[in-house]
């Protein structure tokens, strides 16, 4: 039988805020992550005790505030946190060597053949001894659901969650055959895939666990949400998931976004700042060796609607032109619809690919598309050249001008936030 | 219309203009033939709206007409009829017979107002070219044409018409493919024409070598036409790219090599090469190339071959794939290949080719990065 884990950190952001801050953030059971008070950002995690008044990450951390007005607020501590993450799957590598990294505090690992490696011990014991060895090294916190599938793995774990079932001790492990059991106390809105709209409808005809939908036939889901949609229910609810564990440490997507201070409504200043990103999220993906086809801008107006646009480009870039201008000519295109003073604005890339693509050279340099100009083999020089001096120098250290806020090499110079 | 038709003229017919039928269209009539009486038989017409193909054969015809009939049925059923006369006729605009000896089908057609009209290209300034000459151009070229949608102009073949010669041209920025043949008869004044690969299959595909093709152009369309079959195709809008700009002049290294034993070891190579990028390296030193292959996470190889070889030691690195694209089309059992230095154009070349033809391949090193 397939043995599959998955390791979530409990409270993850707030754990990490409190072991970097043990005399502020530490001491504070109301604790939320995500920003200062008065800043526009966004609750990313928060305590189990501020979650009692109504906290919930994705709120604005003024709304975090009206709900539970004693609270403590710090900003994410990105370093720490990917330090963490980094910390907690080396431990795991110890145990298997198939470790998926679903999210940054989130773990799949495929058990399935270590058994006369863990002298044929029950799953429940080796996710406590893998649970214990994460505790003791990096000191946070894993809830830990395993069963015969990814999908079965993750509902567990949920299961074994303190806030859950405190008795649990931290591990939930479906047995093999117990799956129908198991299945039967879930609800449709806890099954990853079943978001807000589907379960809408599935509301709509009486659907809300999945004890309920399991009394239904594959015909009558057809007529209620269509054969596609049906069939996947239909596996779905009797915990049937097909997908792999795959090793991948490699993130799909690097986004930068910023949340400004003061709503930004002029245009040359707006895209100046996505240059700045623009050039931030090119550095991330150079440090990881890679190049990008697919370009997203990211743009929130003040009345909070969030609008997007991408284009995926002929060949894949990595220089902070190449992602730069693509992003402007996006942002333009957003801004003629949307006029608003923006309240943030950020870029993602996708469609990764490693960079040696580009080793192929060219004849013709490309003619510009939509009036960008491709990426040249000089923006890749120039932009390794920078890397290289700050590397040595620090971030500051260079610097594509205008100046944008902070006059070069003085500090406090805003940190926009990575995602 | 009603005519009769014998099965080997009708499959003959069918062969050429089938290929013109989209397989998946959102336009109906385009997944039928036009079929016309004409005075000798009947034309049989198909098209994507990029390609037009037109054919006439041989066939009694009993009462002059015309409908567009299922093109894929009317193969299928041409393929399995047994040997004897098929006699066509349409009732009206929809309603087709065909009878075969003893076996009779009835299909619906659409009526022939449906079907495009090909484009309006005026033969009567045609040149006139020889298609052996056409076929030659466009079997050693057309390859090298581009398949990525990013740069549309690439997805064509470029015919530059001279009043000396005539040349094709294709490239996809990586690798590019030249020919020039000398044209005996004077032709009209120069033009330089951009047509994608698939209507010059057709071309080579259609018109046997020794014909001559009249060739016209109409506003956005090039027709080829010979005295029962007709090809008519969208020409894509320059300009092409300078690519006589990037073929270089000054490459001072050569090296003459047997085609059959270089295939050979690129093909050993390329077993251990990345599947990405299908990277080799060649080492060309005096009498000797070494081949050398190094791919993370799989492996390496090496081989060598004795060449002969000419200029300072270098070492170059090369898509075995593209190089060995390229070799399959050249003509001569050895092939010389020339250089500059290891970032610069390479060129590839017949060696001892007695032909009035010149050919020239051109191929972007990859940068070797250690």
């Amino acid at each position: 039988m397939p043995r599959i884990l998955l390791a979530d950190a409990d409270a993850f952001f707030v754990a990490v805020a409190r072991s970097v801050d043990p005399e502020g953030a530490g001491k504070s059971a109301l604790l939320i992550v995500g920003g200062r008070p008065g800043s526009r950002g966004v609750v990313c995690s928060a305590s189990y005790e501020t979650r009692a008044f109504g906290v919930r990450s994705a709120m604005s951390i003024a709304q975090a505030l009206r709900l539970c007005p004693d609270a403590m607020c710090v900003p994410v501590p990105r370093q720490a946190c990917s330090d963490a993450s980094r910390a907690i799957r080396r431990v795991l590598e110890r145990f298997t060597p198939v470790v998926e990294g679903a999210s940054i505090d989130e773990w799949y690992l495929d058990l399935g053949g270590t058994e006369a490696l863990y002298h044929h011990e029950s799953l429940d014991v080796t996710a406590r001894k893998i649970r214990e060895a994460v505790k003791t090294e990096t000191g946070l916190s894993l809830s830990i659901g395993g069963g015969s599938n990814k999908l079965i793995a993750k509902l567990a774990a949920e299961r074994a969650k303190p806030s859950r079932s405190p008795a649990a001790g931290g591990v939930w492990i479906v047995d093999e055959g117990s799956e129908p059991a198991f299945m039967n106390d879930v609800t449709l809105a806890e099954i990853p895939g079943i978001g807000p709209k589907l379960q809408e409808r599935l509301r709509g005809v009486g659907l809300v666990t999945v004890r309920e939908t399991l009394a239904h036939e594959m015909p009558t889901l057809e007529r209620w949400v269509g054969p596609k949609t049906a069939a996947w229910l239909h596996g779905r609810v009797r915990g049937m998931s097909a997908t792999a564990v795959e090793y991948r440490d490699r993130s799909r997507q690097i986004s930068r976004e910023e949340t400004f201070g003061k709503d930004i409504a002029d245009a040359s200043k707006l895209v100046s700042e996505l240059r700045y990103l623009a050039a931030k999220a090119a550095g991330d993906l150079r440090a990881a060796g890679l190049a990008a086809r697919t370009i997203t801008v990211k743009l929130r107006t003040n009345d909070f609607e969030t609008h997007s646009a991408g284009r995926t480009l002929p060949d894949p870039v990595e220089s902070d032109r190449g992602v730069a201008e693509p992003a402007v000519a996006l942002l333009e295109k957003l801004r003629a619809k949307h006029r608003a003073p923006a309240r943030l604005v950020g870029v993602s890339l996708s469609n990764l690919t490693s960079y040696r693509v580009t080793e192929q050279l060219t004849m013709f340099e490309a003619p510009a598309v939509e009036g960008v100009v491709p990426e040249r083999e000089r923006d890749r020089d120039l932009s390794r050249a920078v890397d290289r001096v700050r590397e040595k120098f620090g971030d500051d250290a260079i610097r594509t001008g205008p100046p944008r806020r902070v006059p070069i090499g003085e500090k406090g110079a805003k940190k926009p936030r990575s995602s | 219309m009603r005519f009769t038709i014998s099965r080997e003229k009708l499959q003959e017919g069918l062969a050429a203009v089938a290929s013109a039928v989209p397989s998946k269209t959102t336009l109906p009539v385009l997944a039928n033939l036009l079929v016309q009486t004409t005075e000798k038989g009947i034309r049989i017409s198909g098209t994507d709206l990029d390609i037009a193909v037109s054919t006439e054969v041989i066939a009694d015809v009993e009462a002059a007409g015309a409908i567009t009939i299922p093109a894929r049925k009317l193969s299928e059923i041409a393929r399995e009829l047994p040997p004897a006369p098929v006699k066509i006729s349409a009732a009206g605009d929809q309603r087709i017979t065909l009878e075969c000896g003893r076996s009779k089908f009835k299909l619906l057609g659409l009526p022939k107002s449906e079907f495009p009209s090909f484009p309006a290209v005026k033969f009567e300034k045609a040149l006139r070219i020889p298609s052996g000459d056409l076929q030659k151009l466009i079997s050693h070229t057309a390859f090298a044409a581009s398949t990525e949608e990013s740069r549309p102009i690439l997805n064509g073949v470029l015919w530059e018409l001279r009043p000396e010669h005539m040349r094709m041209v294709a490239t996809n920025g990586h690798r590019l493919a030249k020919m020039d043949v000398p044209v005996k008869t004077a032709s009209g004044p120069s033009s330089d024409l951009i047509i994608p690969p698939k209507a010059l299959e057709q071309i080579r595909r259609l018109f046997p070598a020794e014909e001559e093709l009249e060739v016209a152009q109409g506003e956005n369309h090039l027709g080829f036409r010979s005295p029962f079959t007709a090809v008519y195709t969208r020409l894509i809008e320059g300009p092409y790219p300078s690519y006589d700009q990037v073929i270089p002049r000054d490459n001072d290294k050569y090296a003459i090599i047997d085609k059959v034993a270089l295939t050979g070891a690129l093909k050993r190579m390329s077993v251990v090469a990345s599947d990405q990028t299908h990277r080799i390296r060649l080492s060309f030193n005096s009498g000797m190339l070494k081949f050398s292959v190094s791919t993370p996470d799989l492996g390496e190889a090496q081989d060598e071959l004795p060449v002969r070889y000419n200029g300072d030691p270098l070492d170059i690195g090369f898509n075995a794939a593209y190089l060995l694209e390229i070799l399959r089309y050249l003509p001569t059992e050895e092939i010389r290949l020339t250089f500059k230095a290891p970032e610069r154009a390479a060129t590839i070349e017949p060696e001892g080719w007695s032909d009035s033809a010149k050919y020239l391949c051109l191929l972007m090193p990859l940068r070797l990065v250690d």
